[in-house]
């Protein structure tokens, strides 16, 4: 690993920045990862900032199963983040469809889509849960050895 | 002027859920606007008719995050009243204290969205933070921050004991001097009144003729609760306004809302007074006799409305749910035409939209040349405080403790 | 107030079976004729202040499809008018949308998730289902079953 790619990690591990996507959520999750953003949990003291362009993340943060309208959109979204970029699927539905599981416009789990890096459990999961989530993937990055 | 059509959505990082709205735009201002819904259709209704009574219960309860004890408290009426049971008073109290306690929740969460909507950074992140003191008070009731399991066919599944109420009236204190602390802001600063007056004009009549429901319609004029119309429930029993302002716009909205807030805070002090003593549950069999039952409850978005038709099995023949944000939409089209784009997300933003509970993004196309370019929700919002700071209102002049 | 509501709609419509309706507190359910059912809720708009619309509801009970225009006033009363629609393709019936101009969602619901052509329904995309939705597959009704059971559905999941 040359210097640079050292650099490169070190400075990532310290900014991961993260666009959110619902891909058909019931909006529990999507509030309590807002939640993680404001004063109380506040992921901003970890450098995490949440940008609105998946171009500028590393981490898409999925909540939600994924719904038959929305797995193209899911796709293009992830196709659009610049390399090495990761994925964290929140709460129990995007880990594996739950509670929706079985209806017809649902196809699964995010990981029926996409790859999937991270599962966040929980209905919905804790804004403390979604930090610890995105702490583990950062020394899952750290301890990578090319970044990836 | 030529024309640009902007596609808006449906990956929409500063809310929550996806939606798309087509934008045909000449100049600054929004000619014609067309809502496209129905990515976060789900077919839970299809689902509901291959689960039992009880389980649907669960499974209702999660067709919106943020007022899932409306959507639950809605089925379960239906189911009681087709199987005839008598649901215990203590209950019914319970049931209504998580109601408000939810609309507290909520309304604190729209008031956030809306200062985050408009550029002011300060007030979203005030009333999330403030929000924190009901969601501990929810999690404390019901063991869950959202979705809490808390309704049962019959009754509710957990007791609120006097230490717990003392708690929940020492939060209501505090939140009640909160946002007395917004009304003030928000009510008595020129900036905000500037901002939002005359955005998203939605006229009585026109509310009525499309049918809105919820703070729209009462910032419209038009005084309709389903708390106080078609009361369920324990509210008969409670002394409550139902707030309504003539303001007609997003800022009416606001006012709506703050207010609406205050009188929550009433109606959980009276809760807690008269909350009597009694059972929790009564037993409701698993087979529900056949028959059909409409219900209604205000959830914190407008009127929702659950159908069950049960056939004599365990399970229903047909569950249907209209959510608030369903009646509201046909309304959203005609309140950004002829608006400015930057109001675009005040203004959808503004109807509290709960998509996932109805099942949202924008691009921008110029109709000349047929060009599309996509604008996605974050660069709309900032393009939005941006064009109203160069008009002079800017939120950070304001001051704040 | 529940009969008197009933009672002038006998009146008005001699043809409707007032006495069959199913009447509850706040409620009543009333069955009326296909063909006069625009004409009932332009009466009860009109005439009896049912100003707004709740919602349709879309059902298939097994024997043909039910549709509900579920009513409402001021005063707490809810009224829902049923008509029903014979399994024969194609569906048609009319829009609403003349009297209650909050029906749009409601009517395109009907057509996409039980197959009811909304006759007058202004053109507009498909709602709720997704865009890939093959023709012709219409969840709502009792005949059509998810392909796999706790799979994804039809042969939509592409």
């Amino acid at each position: 690993m040359k210097v640079v790619d050292k650099l490169i990690t070190w400075a990532r591990c310290k900014s991961p920045w993260i666009v959110h996507f619902n891909s058909g959520a019931c909006n529990a999750c999507d509030i309590e990862v807002l939640c993680a953003l404001t004063p109380r949990y506040d992921v901003e003291r970890f450098g995490m900032v949440q940008k609105g362009s998946p171009r500028h993340a590393d981490v898409l943060v999925c909540s939600g199963p994924v719904s038959l309208q929305q797995r193209e959109r899911l796709v293009t979204v992830y196709e659009q983040m610049p390399e090495p970029k990761f994925v964290m699927a929140v709460g129990t539905c995007a880990c594996s469809g739950g509670v929706f599981d079985g209806c017809y416009c649902i196809e699964g789990g995010v990981d029926q889509a996409i790859p999937v890096d991270m599962y966040v459990p929980g209905c919905p999961a804790r804004p403390e849960a979604i930090i610890d989530g995105v702490v583990k993937l950062l020394s899952k990055l750290e301890a990578s050895e090319d970044g990836k | 002027m030529s024309k640009i059509m902007v596609p808006l959505g449906p990956q929409h990082p500063a809310l929550e859920e996806p939606e798309s709205f087509n934008l045909l735009l000449e100049g600054e201002r929004v000619a014609a606007s067309q809502v496209c819904i129905g990515y976060n259709h789900r077919g839970m209704e299809k689902a509901a008719e291959s689960r039992t009574y009880l389980q649907n219960v669960y499974l209702l309860e999660r067709i919106c995050g943020i007022c899932s004890h409306s959507h639950s408290t809605c089925y379960v009426q239906t189911v009681e009243d087709l199987a005839g049971v008598e649901v215990p008073q203590r209950a019914l109290y319970i049931r209504a204290l998580i109601g408000e306690l939810e609309r507290i929740h909520s309304h604190m969460l729209w008031l956030g969205i809306a200062g985050h909507e408009i550029g002011f950074m300060t007030l979203f992140m005030y009333a999330w933070k403030d929000r924190e003191i009901v969601m501990d008070i929810l999690e404390m009731l019901t063991g869950n921050r959202i979705n809490y399991g808390m309704n049962t066919l019959g009754g509710v599944r957990r007791d609120v004991t006097p230490e717990m109420a003392d708690k929940i009236r020492e939060a209501v204190g505090q939140l009640q001097e909160r946002t007395e602390y917004y009304s003030r802001v928000i009510l008595g600063e020129e900036t905000v009144y500037l901002r939002l007056s005359g955005v998203g004009k939605l006229s009585k009549a026109d509310a009525l003729r499309f049918d809105t429901t919820g703070p729209v319609l009462r910032a419209s004029g038009v005084g309709r609760d389903v708390r106080r119309d078609d009361p369920n429930g324990i509210y008969p029993n409670l002394d409550f306004q139902v707030i309504t302002d003539d303001h007609e716009d997003v800022y009416g909205r606001t006012v709506v809302r703050v207010k609406e807030l205050l009188e929550s805070y009433k109606i959980i002090r009276q809760i807690l007074d008269q909350l009597p003593d009694g059972p929790l549950t009564v037993k409701v069999p698993n087979r529900i006799p056949a028959g059909e039952c409409i219900s209604r409850y205000e959830a914190p978005r407008g009127e929702d409305i659950h159908y069950t038709r049960s056939n004599g099995t365990d399970k229903p023949d047909r569950v249907k749910v209209r959510a608030p944000t369903l009646a509201n939409s046909a309304a959203i089209a005609h309140m950004l035409d002829g608006g400015y784009l930057a109001d675009v997300p005040i203004v959808i933003a503004a109807i509290d939209p709960c998509f996932s509970c109805t099942d949202r993004m924008v691009r921008v196309t110029d109709a000349n040349s047929g060009q599309a370019q996509s604008m996605d929700w974050e660069s709309l919002r900032r393009y939005s405080a941006q064009w109203y700071r160069k008009q002079g209102m800017d939120f950070s002049r304001i001051p704040l403790r | 107030m529940e009969n008197e509501v009933l009672q002038k709609i006998a009146e008005r419509f001699p043809s409707v079976a007032a006495e069959q309706a199913v009447v509850k507190h706040h409620r009543i359910y009333l069955s009326v004729p296909n063909e006069l059912l625009v004409e009932a809720l332009s009466f009860c708009y009109e005439e009896l202040n049912f100003r707004h619309l709740c919602t349709i509801t879309g059902l298939d009970n097994g024997k043909e499809y039910e549709l509900l225009y579920h009513i409402s006033k001021d005063d707490g009363l809810l009224l829902t008018l049923k008509r029903t629609a014979p399994y024969q393709e194609p569906v048609v019936i009319p829009t609403v949308l003349s009297i209650y101009q909050g029906a749009t969602f409601y009517e395109r619901e009907l057509e996409g998730l039980l197959g009811i052509k909304v006759e007058g329904l202004p053109e507009g995309r498909q709602y709720p289902l997704p865009d890939n939705w093959p023709q012709g597959e219409y969840p709502l009704r009792k005949s059509w079953k998810p392909k796999q059971a706790g799979g994804a559905g039809q042969e939509a999941s592409v």
